[in-house]
C-alpha cells in the first residue's frame, strides 16, 4: 500500500505495487523452489483453477449473475483444440480461437433471453444448457461421444506443446492468469467495472442512472466465457484428453463457483485466495478419501458452499475486511 | 396401440412430475426463490421409502406417509436454518444456498447408497391391467392417479382453506399479511414443509413404479424447472398441466428418437421457453 | 413544454392504478404532486421515469416520445429520479455511488471522479465521501440518491418523497438543497406528503386520488380544495364541516 494525497486533500491509500509484486515473485519462483513433479502438478492445477474462477468472477462475482453451468464454456474451450487436431491434424493451440468464438456465441445466445428476467432464470439456464451439452456430446460421434478426444501422443513439432515436464505449462498458465487479472483490474478502475457493481448492488437503480444493464451483463458474460474457454483449452492442451465429464461436468462448474465464492466473489484476488485454500485442501482430501473420493469431495464442497451462503457470502476477503474495518475504509478510498 | 401405451405411460409419469413441481412453484410464487435442491428432495423421498420397506416392511401407505413426513420436516428445517437468512441477502447467497444443499444431499446419498440403481421389492401393487386394449402396469397407474389427486388437493388447499389463503396472502403482500396478524416467517416455513413434503410423496410414488439411483435428483430438479417455467411460475394448475405435457413429450421423444434423448429434449424445451415465452402457459414471469 | 404526459393510464390486471392522468411541466418549474397513499403517485412517477410502461397514453420529453422507452433512455435524455425507498448501492462507497451517476456523462474515469466529487461537495456529503453507503442513515441515503442522480446532469428531476422522515433541521437543509438544484436550472417534479415542502418549494401542485388528477393550481388553492381534503380525510369530515358552518 502506498500513501498519497488525493485531489480532495484526504490521505488516500492506493493499492501499490508491493503486494502484487510479492505475489508475482512468489508465483514465478515457485517451480524453482518446489521442483518435484508432485508440487509442480499442484501448482499447475492451482493456476488453472485460479484462471477459471477468475474468469467466472467477472460475471458471477462483479456483476452478481451467478452461473452454475460455466463448464459449458470450459468444455467448448477444451474440445475445440483436440477436435481441430483430430479432424484436421492441426496443432491443438490452433483450435483455441474456435473454442473462444463458440463460447462467445453461446454466451450471447444465453444472455439475451435470460438477462431480461430475474437472476434465477439465468442460473437455471446455465445448469440446463451445460447439462444439455454434456449429454449431447456424450452421444455425438464427431466429438468422440462418451470416450472423448485425445491430443497428439507425441510432439510432432514444437507447436504441439506436449512437454515432458510441467514447468513450461506452469509458466504459460501463469502468463494467462496474469493477463486475466490485469484485465479484471482494468475493468475495476473503469466505467464498465462500476456499472457491473451497480448492477449487482441494485439493478433498478442502475437503470435509472442510465446504466445499459442488459448490454453490460452480456458483455460481462462474453468476456467471462472467452477466458473460461481459454482455461478449458489450456487444460486439454496440457492433459491431451477431454471427455464430456471432464469438459462439461458439474464438478467443473462447481469448482469455479466455490473457489471464487470462498476467496471472495467480486474481488480481484478473491479467486486466487480461494484456489490457494481449496486446491491443497482438495489434494489432501483426495489422498484421504482415495482417488475415487469424488463423492466425499462433493459432500465437502456442498457443505462449504452452504456455509459460505449462510454465513459469509463475501468469502474470506469479506471476513478479513470485517475483522479490520479501519483498514477497509482506507483500502477502499478511491 | 403401442403409441397409445407410450402416451399413457408418459402422462402417468408426468402426473408425478406435476406433483413435485407444484412444490417448487409454490416456493417460487411465494418468495421469488428457486430451490436448486428440489430434485434431491424427491430423491430422498424415494430412499426414505426404500428404508421404510427394508427396515419396517411397510406397504405403500406407510412409506408414503413416512416420506411425506420426513421431507416435510426437512423442508421446515432447511427453511429455519438456511433459507430464512439468505432470503434477505445477495443473489449469490440465495443461489449458492440451495445449490450447495443439492450437492450435499446428492453426494451424501451417493456415499450411503452408492451409484447403483435400486427399486422397491414387490409391493402389494403389482401386475398389469388392460384398459381398453392399453396395457398399464398397476404401480405406474396407481402412482400417476394418486399424484394427480394430490396435486389437485394441494391446489384446493391453497385456494379454499384458511391456511391456504394465509399462504397466498404472504406471497401477495408480506407487509399487509403481517398487519393482519399472519406471521410471514411461519407461513414461509410451512410452504417449505409443504413443498418438500410434496416432493417426498412424489418420490414415494415414483419409487413404487420406477427404479432409481442418487443421480435422479439432478434430472428431477431440472425437470421441475421446465415444468414450472412451462406452467408459469407460481401456478399449481399450470404445473399440473405442464407436468403432464412434459411427461408426454419425454415419453414420445424416447419412443421416437431413443431413450438418451428424453432428457435432452426436456432441457432443450426449457431453453426454448426462456427464449420464447418465459411466463409459461399461465402465470407470472 | 419540457415534459408532457397525456392521458396516461396504468392497469395491473383489471385494477387501474393510474387513470387518464395529465401533466405539463415547463422548463424551470417546480411542480408538486400530492395525494393520499395508494393514489397512484408513485406508479405515475414510474411511468414518467420509464420504470413502468403505461397501459395507454403518451409521455413526451423535450419533444421526444418516451412512452415506451426504458429507464436507461430516460436517464440519457435527461430525466433523473429518486426512489421512495432509497435504493442506494449499499455495498459501495458514497463516492462510487455518485460516480455511477457521473459516468453517464463522462466515460473517462478521471473526469467522472472529478464530477462526482463536485456533486458530493454540492450536496453536503463531503465528510462521508469514502464511507460505505449502508453506513449512512436513511436521511443520508436519501441525500445520496439526490447526489447520485444530480451527477447525471439531468434536465428534469423526479423526487419521490425524498424529503420524508427528516427532522426539522434536516428538512430545512434538504429544502435548501432542492432550491440550489433548481437554481442550477434543473426542472423539478416532487412527490411529497410534507406540506412545508410543497408550500415552500412548489409554484404549482397537482393532487392525485385514485389514479386521477383531481385538482391542480397554486399550492395554497389546491390544499384548500374540497375534493382534495375529502380525498385525504374522507367524507365524514366534509359533512362535519358543512354542519358547523
Amino acid at each position: 500500500m502506498v500513501a498519497a494525497a488525493g485531489p480532495d486533500g484526504q490521505s488516500v491509500k492506493i493499492p501499490g505495487p508491493t503486494p502484487t509484486i510479492l505475489l508475482a515473485a512468489g508465483l514465478l519462483a515457485y517451480p524453482l523452489v518446489f521442483s518435484g513433479p508432485f508440487y509442480l502438478d499442484i501448482g499447475v492445477t492451482f493456476l488453472l483453477a485460479a484462471i477459471s474462477a477468475s474468469a467466472w468472477n467477472i460475471v458471477g462475482g462483479y456483476a452478481g449473475q451467478v452461473s452454475v453451468g460455466h463448464a459449458m464454456f470450459f468444455g467448448l474451450g477444451a474440445y475445440a483444440p483436440l477436435l481441430c487436431y483430430t479432424l484436421f491434424g492441426w496443432a491443438p493451440i490452433a483450435g483455441i480461437p474456435f473454442g473462444i468464438a463458440f463460447s462467445i456465441a453461446l454466451a450471447v445466445a444465453i444472455g439475451i433471453p435470460t438477462f431480461r428476467l430475474t437472476g434465477h432464470y439465468f442460473s437455471m439456464a446455465t445448469i440446463a444448457v451445460a447439462e444439455l451439452i454434456r449429454i449431447y456430446f456424450g452421444t455425438w460421434d464427431l466429438v468422440g461421444a462418451a470416450i472423448g478426444l485425445q491430443g497428439p501422443a507425441r510432439a510432432r513439432d514444437w507447436w504441439d506443446l506436449t512437454f515432458r515436464s510441467e514447468v513450461p505449462y506452469y509458466y504459460i498458465f501463469l502468463a494467462v492468469l496474469a493477463i486475466l487479472l490485469r484485465v479484471t483490474f482494468m475493468i475495476e478502475q473503469r466505467r464498465f467495472g462500476y456499472y457491473l457493481r451497480a448492477i449487482k448492488a441494485g439493478e433498478r437503480a442502475a437503470r435509472s442512472l442510465g446504466v445499459p444493464v442488459q448490454q453490460t451483463k452480456i458483455r460481462a458474460l462474453t468476456l467471462s466465457a472467452a477466458f473460461t474457454s481459454l482455461a478449458g483449452s489450456l487444460y486439454s492442451v496440457k492433459t491431451g484428453f477431454v471427455d464430456p465429464e471432464s469438459g462439461f461436468g458439474i464438478l467443473v462448474s462447481v469448482q469455479m463457483v466455490i473457489i471464487a465464492a470462498l476467496g471472495g466473489a467480486g474481488r480481484l484476488y478473491g479467486p486466487l485466495v480461494g484456489a490457494l485454500i481449496l486446491i491443497p485442501l482438495q489434494t489432501t482430501t483426495n489422498t484421504w478419501f482415495g482417488g475415487g473420493g469424488t463423492g466425499l469431495t462433493f459432500i465437502l464442497y456442498g457443505g462449504i458452499i452452504v456455509l459460505i451462503a449462510r454465513y459469509e457470502p463475501g468469502g474470506v476477503f469479506e471476513l478479513w475486511d470485517r475483522a479490520a474495518p479501519r483498514r477497509w475504509r482506507r483500502k477502499h478510498a478511491a | 396401440m403401442l403409441l397409445l401405451q407410450v402416451i399413457v405411460g408418459g402422462l402417468l409419469l408426468g402426473a408425478i412430475y406435476a406433483l413435485f413441481s407444484s412444490g417448487l412453484t409454490l416456493i417460487w410464487g411465494m418468495m421469488n426463490f428457486i430451490n436448486f435442491a428440489h430434485g434431491e428432495f424427491v430423491m430422498f423421498g424415494m430412499y426414505v421409502s426404500l428404508l421404510v420397506v427394508v427396515w419396517l416392511g411397510g406397504g405403500p401407505a406407510v412409506f408414503g406417509f413416512a416420506a411425506a413426513f420426513a421431507l416435510f420436516t426437512l423442508g421446515v428445517f432447511v427453511y429455519f436454518s438456511l433459507i430464512r437468512y439468505v432470503l434477505r441477502g445477495p443473489m449469490l447467497a440465495q443461489i449458492l444456498s440451495t445449490f450447495g444443499l443439492a450437492l450435499l444431499l446428492r453426494y451424501t446419498a451417493f456415499w450411503i447408497f452408492s451409484a447403483n440403481f435400486v427399486s422397491l421389492p414387490q409391493t402389494s401393487l403389482s401386475g398389469i391391467v388392460n384398459i381398453g386394449g392399453v396395457l398399464m402396469p398397476v404401480p405406474q397407474l396407481v402412482a400417476g392417479v394418486i399424484a394427480i389427486l394430490l396435486t389437485v388437493g394441494l391446489h384446493l388447499m391453497l385456494t379454499r382453506t384458511k391456511v391456504g389463503s394465509q399462504l397466498l396472502a404472504v406471497s401477495e403482500d408480506r407487509g399487509a399479511a403481517m398487519l393482519m396478524g399472519i406471521k410471514p416467517d411461519h407461513m414461509q416455513a410451512l410452504a417449505w414443509g409443504l413443498s418438500a413434503g410434496a416432493a417426498g410423496i412424489a418420490g414415494a410414488l415414483m419409487a413404487i413404479a420406477y427404479p432409481w439411483s442418487p443421480s435422479v435428483g439432478e434430472t428431477f430438479g431440472l425437470t421441475a424447472f421446465v415444468v414450472v417455467a412451462l406452467g408459469g411460475f407460481g401456478s399449481v394448475p399450470g404445473a399440473l398441466l405442464a407436468g403432464l405435457i412434459i411427461g408426454l413429450i419425454q415419453a414420445l421423444s424416447a419412443f421416437w428418437f431413443g431413450p438418451i434423448y428424453k432428457d435432452i429434449v426436456v432441457y432443450a424445451l426449457f431453453v426454448a421457453l426462456l427464449w420464447l415465452r418465459p411466463q409459461g402457459l399461465m402465470g407470472k414471469a | 413544454m419540457l415534459l408532457e404526459a397525456q392521458a396516461v393510464s396504468k392497469a395491473f390486471g383489471s385494477f387501474f392504478a393510474v387513470r387518464q392522468a395529465d401533466l405539463c411541466v415547463d422548463e424551470g418549474e417546480v411542480v408538486g404532486l400530492i395525494g393520499p397513499n395508494g393514489a397512484g403517485k408513485s406508479t405515475f412517477f414510474n411511468c414518467l421515469a420509464g420504470d413502468t410502461m403505461p397501459t395507454s397514453g403518451k409521455i413526451v420529453f423535450a419533444g421526444q416520445d418516451v412512452t415506451s422507452a426504458p429507464p436507461e433512455t430516460h436517464a440519457r435524455l435527461g430525466i433523473g429520479r429518486t426512489f421512495q425507498v432509497p435504493a442506494t448501492f449499499d455495498e459501495m462507497t458514497v463516492l462510487d455511488n455518485v460516480m455511477v451517476g457521473a459516468y453517464l456523462r463522462h466515460s473517462h474515469h478521471g473526469d467522472a471522479r472529478v464530477s462526482a466529487l463536485q456533486t458530493i461537495e454540492l450536496t453536503g456529503l463531503k465528510a462521508q465521501t469514502n464511507m460505505p453507503a449502508r453506513s449512512l442513515g436513511t436521511p443520508g441515503r436519501k441525500r445520496l440518491e439526490i447526489a447520485r442522480v444530480l451527477a447525471t446532469s439531468p434536465r428534469l428531476m423526479l423526487l419521490d418523497e425524498s424529503l420524508a422522515g427528516l427532522t426539522p433541521m434536516e428538512l430545512k437543509e434538504a429544502i435548501r438543497l432542492v432550491q440550489k438544484i433548481h437554481e442550477m436550472g434543473v426542472t423539478i417534479v416532487i412527490v411529497e406528503h410534507v406540506m412545508e415542502v410543497i408550500m415552500t418549494l412548489t409554484r404549482r401542485v397537482l393532487a392525485f386520488n385514485q389514479g386521477h388528477v383531481i385538482a391542480s393550481g397554486a399550492p395554497e388553492e389546491v390544499v384548500r380544495n374540497e375534493a382534495v381534503i375529502e380525498a385525504y380525510l374522507g367524507r365524514g369530515r366534509h359533512k362535519h364541516r358543512s354542519r358547523s358552518t
